[in-house]
């Protein structure tokens, strides 16, 4: 049996038990719900309109913050790697909020940016800048010195290092943390809502939470996981595109090299 | 083409480099040798302005423009080709983007490279990395070339070919080389005066050697001269008295130069 198929075998298995000891009473499904009531909950939520809004609402957060984030994060590093004084103040600040658990600024958050779109935004976007920042900030200060000396030798200035070694080598890293990025705006969007809000996944994860509907919050959950694959999908693909020199196979050798230089002797 | 006189250079509170002097005529293949840790790199990073000196003087006849530099490590970008890698220096002086695309395409042919142009470093062998970045300084015509041990990483076949089709290509336009090396036959083989640097710290100039052989050289035939081995036994025996000065086991070896 070939790997996937196992691993789809197992899961059908854990459905099949799951759904099977709810409806003999061995668990109760009150607290965990089962496959069938979680479809039916999600038939239900995708035939009525409301959902979409939920849906739009937690999007734009999510992505809102995603992009302030790294926008403002790619930024603040690149300054901050290059400028000390301004890393002696930034550093410190990134690495208290970094100890930080952003979640429990939520609730200043909404008092600050009210229970609206802004206060979900702000809360995705403090925990994506800082990820980012480090990122970005390690970046350039771990970049290939041999690289910079290299360009230096064939007589690049400070602009030419920046658009020929430090962007690069900072959007390799950016890249190689924006799946974590993702996460983490959903994470912002959503907690975001669960404190208060009128709209959104967590906004109804809080419903369902309030009005003990087990069915309700599992098919969320899972709504949640499924948008994050997507977003993370969607970001590998990016990564592939943008650092493609990183994926090409190393080549096999190749057959003939014929200097045209004067030719060696050496060469038979 | 460059005059060192009397220069010193530290790292820290002790000096690597004190009151080295030496010259490199141009036209002159030049190589420095001398124990791990004496300061030969260091020497070429301070003509190439890497590297600052805390004092003596460095007198050069060319701009640093003027100077192509061959890294141990070939160091070339992971996110260009082959191609952009060359056109890099082209570009940075100046050169439109169709004249540096038509000239890396010339260079990346005559080095041997034909049809591998548009791969990435990673796409490449070691051997094929080596003659991008070899392409990628001479692309510049630079008149004076600083050399750090390019090749020593790759195997004896591949390195003996393009030590030979660089050394002709030197010979061909009466280029000035200094070539730092650890490799006492390829120094002899390939140059017209060896310098001979003492054990560090406070590394200088132990030894001159002049290397008679006429141009042009096979790096290999050159080997074979009756001249050659009794200097090799020289510049080894002097090189040896600098890494173990007070041993005695270090077996005498008779110079009839």
């Amino acid at each position: 049996m070939k790997r996937q198929t196992r691993q789809v075998v197992a899961q059908l298995v854990f459905l099949a038990l799951w759904e099977v000891l709810t409806r003999t009473g061995v668990i109760d499904p009150f607290f965990v719900s089962s496959p069938s009531q979680v479809v039916l909950t999600l038939i239900t939520l995708f035939s009525g309109t409301e959902i979409w809004s939920h849906l739009q609402a937690s999007f734009s957060e999510a992505i809102l913050g995603l992009i302030a984030g790294v926008g403002i994060g790619v930024v603040l590093g690149l300054v901050a790697a290059f400028t000390p004084i301004i890393s002696e103040i930034l550093e410190p600040a990134m690495t208290l909020l970094n100890a930080t658990p952003r979640v429990i600024l939520a609730p200043l958050f909404t008092i600050w940016f009210g229970i609206g779109l802004g206060s979900k935004i702000v809360l995705s976007f403090s925990l994506v800048v800082v990820l980012v920042f480090f990122a970005v900030y390690n970046g350039v200060k771990d970049v290939d010195v041999r690289l910079v000396e290299r360009v230096k030798t064939l007589g690049g200035n400070a602009r030419v290092l920046l658009q020929e070694v430090y962007l690069p080598s900072v959007t390799a890293w950016v890249m190689g943390n924006l799946k974590v990025a993702v996460g983490f705006a959903f994470t912002g969007a959503v907690v975001g809502e669960f404190v208060a809000s009128q709209r959104g996944l967590g906004y109804l994860l809080s419903f369902a939470q309030s009005t003990y509907n087990a069915s309700l919050m599992v098919a969320l959950i899972l709504l949640i996981q499924l948008f994050v694959l997507v977003l993370t999908n969607l970001a590998d693909r990016l990564e592939q595109r943008l650092l493609s020199w990183k994926y090409r196979q190393r080549a096999l050798p190749s057959p003939a090299i014929e200097t045209k230089l004067p030719s060696s002797s050496l060469v038979g | 083409m460059l005059d060192i006189s009397d220069l010193t250079l530290s790292y820290g509170a002790e000096p690597v480099l004190e009151g080295v002097t030496f010259e490199v005529k141009a036209g002159q293949f030049v190589s420095l040798v001398g124990p791990s840790g004496s300061g030969k790199s260091s020497i070429l990073r301070a003509v190439m302005g890497l590297q600052a000196y805390s004092s003596g003087h460095l007198a050069l006849a060319v701009g640093r423009d003027q100077i192509g530099f061959l890294f141990q490590d070939d160091a070339l970008l992971p996110w260009r080709t082959a191609r952009e890698n060359v056109m890099l220096g082209l570009r940075i002086r100046g050169m439109t983007n169709r004249e540096a695309v038509q000239a890396a395409e010339s260079w990346l042919m005559q080095l041997g490279l034909m049809g591998l142009s548009g791969r990435y470093p990673n796409e490449l062998s070691g051997g094929q990395r080596k003659r991008v970045a070899l392409a990628q300084v001479l692309a510049l015509k630079p008149r004076l070339l600083l050399m750090d041990e390019p090749f020593a990483s790759l195997d004896a076949i591949v390195r003996h070919r393009l030590t030979q089709d660089l050394l002709n290509w030197v010979e061909q336009e009466h280029l000035t080389v200094l070539l730092v090396t650890h490799d006492l036959e390829e120094a002899l083989s390939l140059s017209d005066v060896v310098y001979l640097l003492s054990q560090g710290p406070r590394a200088r100039i132990r030894q001159r050697y002049a290397v008679p052989f006429a141009r042009p050289r096979d790096s290999i035939k050159t080997r074979t001269q009756p001249d050659f081995a009794p200097l090799l036994a020289r510049l080894w025996q002097d090189l040896s008295m600098e890494v173990f000065p007070v041993e005695e086991d270090v077996t005498p070896v008779e110079v009839e130069v």
